[in-house]
């Protein structure tokens, strides 16, 4: 299990790198240089800048910078916000991103693990067709047009009780979380009930199903202890991916809810081109995508014992 | 020897139960669903290549009197040549507000002259609000020209006293549709120079879909968009799966530590953040006046989007060199090339298939996605993802902007789905055969 | 008393009438090999002894008797307390048949939580002791480890302690050593031979496999089509084959005493979406006449004392009859 682990992590931190290099050779592949978007300056002005910025010295040895860096978490400060670190504007508006993307997370997982085992138990009857249909229509609306639905609906709400039952936007308390949450997790939520719902119909129709049937297992235990926890294993896997989708779709959400969290803040850098922010936050995310995968792929260790015990040779 | 019938011989089932049904038709193709994605699909495109050449309004054309307007049939509108300052006519002064002339861009009001008031306050409301409305403007003379961004709607007009607040006069007003010159020349309407000095009634086309915020004509946008979405939903995965069929047919067929390093390649690109990468590469292209940003989105595409088809072609072309098939072609001196045309590629090609449409739908997110936080193309080209970007700013007041591009890509995105699941059902089926 | 009486079951899963009409009996501790071709319904007649079956199939039988109950009466409560306790049952597959993610010694202790409600501990304790009786060496260590851990011969033993834990009237073994090596067939068939002499069990054996029969049942009903076609003793089916289906499987299986070549039997089973009028065998049978075509043989036919077939050839105005009733 330890070398499992340690193969993980090692392969993730090799990841990393790849990311924070192909980021940084992008953003210096930028026609022109960062500074030719600000107004004009003088020379002196200029020269200043460009060594505040490291921009002064070759380009190998910027790469040396950016790593060493990296590796000791700073980011540098940001182009367009004179003096704020970009390690602030994370620390900053991370936390934010982050429970709304675990409370999508998990409205998803729940969603669509109940989702699907409900359309695999009724499977080609009402129940079924009907999450099947919610679906198909999920995967195919864009998150962006689910979010401007979900606004229009709350107003609509709002003005038909005469108050505000919930906010149409921004950020605060509990309930300015549910309704960005769960249009973040709706797709996911679509993905992973499609997926749990073929492998429930496998695990329903698995000789184990029928042999613990046959011992009489039956109700509660039967769902619990053989066929949730077979069925669960490949919505396991795809939950590293899912995250991920789940981090970017963020960003419009957090847009359209008026949400200040570090998604709507790299959409503004992108638009801005604010170079050192756009590098430090996609490092940022780039790297905490990766570690999610890896604690996903030594959680799914931990469910399904084939990979737990062949910690060398299994895995993926 | 033969026996004839036996004379108790009766059936004596427990039950009759058992009903006779007809043998289970076999899986078709056609089924109903891909028969609506295909017209779907064929719909869409014809909508983006012959709609234009049927709807000519130009997309980006602007029409100020219009601006968030409904669905409307041509109608004529009166055309203003002079909208300068204005004074009543000389004579006797109206016993209660008059209106001398109202159009969209001007109201003309006068009223007698109260004692006791020296100056007045014009409020201005929509008539079917409740209140006052805006305070429009303060004045000691006993008439006003509001031409304060009027539109086609019932207005009511309150006149009060500026000093106590007292309310003194108030009349619903519905202007005329009405353009001025300016704007007339502006669109064309009215050619520069050929001005005659009387009123004239100018037509105006109509928008059978409205249109948005700046006045343009939703039709013709959502025809121009979706012809930016299809392209690039179509040539971004012709390209990336093109490329990483050679990639991993490469790899397949070279075997060693070739086909070990380009998968490790494949692996690390594989962990990039998808949608990340997309716009960092999209920045780092950058987009030059008078470019419209659709080749950087795709050469980006391109670059993250490969690897899943270069490992599907990769494995199938190992899983194939195997075969026995395969192995006896070779046997029988069959050269390399034509092993690979001759019988690697069919059977690989129903796979590629199944990866372009699903790819698809993909690709149109993706732009979709892009364009809606503006790192998509850049105006004045347009895409459903862009007018989608555009709609969301207004869409409290005019959902109509945003639903009605979602609605293509939804649309085009389902049917697009429909018809890979079939196609995907379809090689299944054809595999499942070949493996029985 | 027999333990099992079930007479003319039927079950049909949409259009397919995969049982059309068996009929078993088993006595306390005796064995039956059911035998036949894949796909003649052995394994749902199988599942329906357990009412397994999905919610889409009907079943139907005229009786149905399991010690003295009457099966077709018993609610799924019912049901849930006999399964695994008093009927068990042995899968053909042991790789597929045991949860991939619970450990051996839980899931033969399962049933005894559920039936016996014993503690988990007792539980284990007695899943382990079984497991040693079985003759798995380490069996406190192996009860803690994975199917996946296991060869395909130890998942089969452990499959049949998950079967006879709760010691049960009746196991009904469905193809237990079609999908295992020779070496390890002949090693499952002395285990369940052992558990039979010493627990008293009483056993439907489900196989295709002639030899098998041969060293484990005591009877023998042969299945084809959806119907028991022969029904005897194991000396009856084998040596005085009564059933041409019978006749045809026997020279269909090597001899070594007496070798000949091989004859395969010509045609292919009846479509069971629309089974034939007459006889289900009689397409394929060398010795049919004209009315196996019209009318099915659905009456059993005396050949000697509980020895059944169901042939128009064994019926008593036939002409061999007569022959036989004279000498």
């Amino acid at each position: 299990m330890l070398k499992f682990i340690a193969k993980r992590l090692l392969s993730g931190a090799i990841t990393i790198w790849f990311i924070a290099t192909a980021t940084f050779f992008a953003m210096h592949a930028v026609p022109g240089d960062p500074l030719t978007q600000e107004k004009a300056m003088s020379p002196a002005v200029r020269s200043q800048l460009e060594a505040r910025y490291g921009l002064d010295k070759p380009l190998i040895e910027q790469y040396q910078l950016f790593l060493n860096n990296m590796l000791h978490g700073d980011f540098g400060i940001s182009f367009t916000q004179e003096n704020r670190k970009v390690n602030d504007i994370i620390r900053e508006h991370f936390p934010i991103s982050a429970i709304l993307g675990i409370t999508a997370v998990l409205i998803a997982l729940v969603g669509g693990v109940s989702a699907g085992t409900v359309a695999a138990y009724y499977r080609n009857r009402w129940p079924d067709r009907m999450v099947m249909v919610a679906v198909i229509a999920a995967i195919s609306v864009p998150g962006f047009v689910i979010a401007g639905l979900a606004q229009l609906t709350i107003v609509a709400m709002n003005n038909a009780a005469g108050k505000t039952l919930l906010p149409v936007a921004g950020w605060g308390g509990v309930n300015h979380i549910w309704v960005p949450a769960l249009v973040l997790g709706l797709g996911t939520m679509a993905y992973l009930s499609r997926i749990m719902r073929a492998s429930m119909l496998e695990v329903l129709s698995a000789d184990f199903n029928m042999a613990a049937k046959a011992k009489g297992v039956h109700g509660w235990r039967l769902f619990w202890h053989h066929q949730l926890r077979n069925a669960v294993l490949p919505v396991v896997t795809e939950l590293g991916p899912t995250i991920a989708g789940v981090t970017t779709g963020g960003f419009v959400v957090e847009l359209i809810f008026a949400i200040p969290g570090l998604g709507r803040y790299f959409v503004q850098a992108v638009q801005q081109l604010d170079y050192t922010v756009i590098m430090g936050t996609t490092v940022f995310y780039g790297a905490f995508l990766v570690l999610v995968v890896v604690v996903v792929d030594i959680s799914y260790g931990l469910i399904d014992p084939r990979i737990r015990l062949h910690s060398g040779g299994g895995g993926r | 020897m033969e026996l004839s019938v036996f004379r108790f011989a009766r059936r004596t089932w427990a039950s009759d139960e058992l009903e006779h049904i007809a043998p289970l038709p076999l899986p078709k193709m056609a089924t109903p669903a891909v028969v609506v994605s295909t017209l779907v699909v064929i719909a869409l495109l014809l909508f983006v290549s012959v709609g234009p050449l049927l709807w000519r309004q130009d997309p980006s054309q602007q029409w100020l009197s219009q601006i968030s307007a409904g669905p409307s049939a041509p109608h004529s509108v009166r055309l203003i040549l002079n909208s300068g300052p204005w004074q009543p006519p000389a004579g006797e002064p109206p016993q209660t507000l008059m209106v001398h002339e109202a159009n969209t861009e001007f109201v003309r009001l006068q009223w007698p002259k109260l004692d006791g008031v020296k100056r007045y306050r014009v409020y201005r409301a929509s008539a079917h609000k409740a209140g006052l409305g805006l305070a429009i403007a303060e004045t000691d003379k006993p008439y006003y020209q509001d031409q304060l961004q009027l539109s086609y709607q019932i207005y009511r007009y309150t006149i009060a006293d500026a000093d106590t607040g007292l309310l003194l006069l108030a009349r619903d007003v519905r202007p005329d549709a009405a353009m001025s010159l300016f704007e007339a020349q502006l669109q064309g309407l009215v050619p520069v120079g050929k001005v005659n000095g009387r009123q004239q009634w100018l037509t105006l086309p109509g928008h059978p879909l409205g249109t948005d915020a700046l006045g343009r004509d939703i039709l013709a946008r959502l025809m121009a968009g979706g012809r930016t979405s299809l392209f690039v939903g179509v040539v971004a995965p012709l390209l990336y799966i093109t490329f990483g069929c050679i990639f991993g047919a490469i790899a397949g067929l070279a075997g060693g530590w070739v086909d070990q390093l380009a998968m490790r390649f494949v692996d690390f690109v594989v962990a990039l953040p998808f949608l990340l990468f997309m716009i960092l590469f999209r920045v780092a292209f950058g987009i030059g006046p008078g470019e419209n940003g659709i080749t950087p989105l795709i050469v980006a595409m391109l670059m993250l989007s490969w690897p899943g088809s270069a490992r599907l072609i990769r494995g199938q072309v190992l899983a194939l060199r195997s075969q026995p098939f395969v192995e006896a072609a070779k046997l029988a001196g069959v050269g390399t090339s034509r092993t690979i045309l001759r019988h690697m590629l069919p059977n690989v090609l129903p796979m590629i298939l199944v990866a372009f449409s699903f790819a698809i739908p993909q690709a149109i997110f993706t732009e979709a996605f892009l364009s809606f936080i503006g790192m998509g193309v850049s105006p004045p080209t347009t895409s459903w993802g862009a007018l989608c970007n555009d709609g969301i700013k207004t869409l409290l007041s005019h959902p109509r902007q945003l639903l009605l591009p979602a609605l293509f890509i939804s649309v085009s995105v389902l049917a697009f789905n429909l018809l890979g699941d079939a196609l995907r059902d379809a090689t299944d089926r054809r595999a499942g055969v070949a493996k029985a | 008393m027999n333990l099992l009486e079930l007479e003319r079951l039927q079950v049909s899963i949409g259009p397919v009438q995969a049982v059309r009409d068996v009929s078993l009996s088993l006595a306390p501790g005796e064995c039956r090999a059911l035998v036949g071709e894949s796909g003649c319904g052995k394994s749902v007649t199988a599942m329906s002894l357990l009412n397994l079956m999905p919610a889409a199939a009907k079943t139907n039988a005229l009786r149905w008797d399991f010690a003295g109950r009457d099966m077709r009466q018993l609610s799924e409560r019912d049901w849930r307390q006999l399964r695994g306790n008093e009927i068990a049952m042995i899968f053909q597959n042991p790789m597929t048949a045991l949860d991939p993610t619970q450990t051996i010694g839980s899931q033969i202790a399962e049933p005894l939580r559920i039936h016996k409600g014993l503690s988990k501990r007792e539980a284990l304790n007695k899943a382990i002791a079984l497991l040693e009786r079985l003759a798995i060496a380490n069996p406190a260590q192996r009860a803690g480890q994975y199917p996946f851990e296991f060869s395909g011969g130890m998942l089969q033993r452990a499959m049949i302690a998950m079967a006879v834990v709760c010691e049960p009237q009746l196991l009904i073994a469905d193809e237990p050593t079609t999908a295992l090596d020779v070496t390890v067939q002949a090693e499952v068939l002395s285990i369940l031979r052992e558990l039979r002499e010493s627990s008293g069990t009483a056993m439907l054996f489900i196989t295709h496999d002639l030899g098998v029969v041969a060293e484990i049942a005591d009877s023998v009903s042969v299945m084809y089509a959806g119907q028991t076609v022969e029904t005897g003793s194991l000396i009856d089916v084998f040596s005085h084959e009564a059933h041409p289906y019978t006749q045809a499987l026997k020279r269909a299986v090597p001899d070594m005493a007496n070798p000949q070549p091989l004859q395969a039997i010509g045609g292919t089973p009846p479509d069971l979406r629309h089974p034939p009028t007459g006889c289900g065998f009689a397409a394929r049978c060398a010795e049919r006449m004209a009315i196996c075509d019209q009318l099915p043989p659905n009456f059993a036919c005396k050949s000697r004392a509980e020895h059944y077939s169901r042939c128009w050839l064994w019926h008593p105005e036939h002409p061999a009859r007569w022959r036989e009733a004279e000498q």
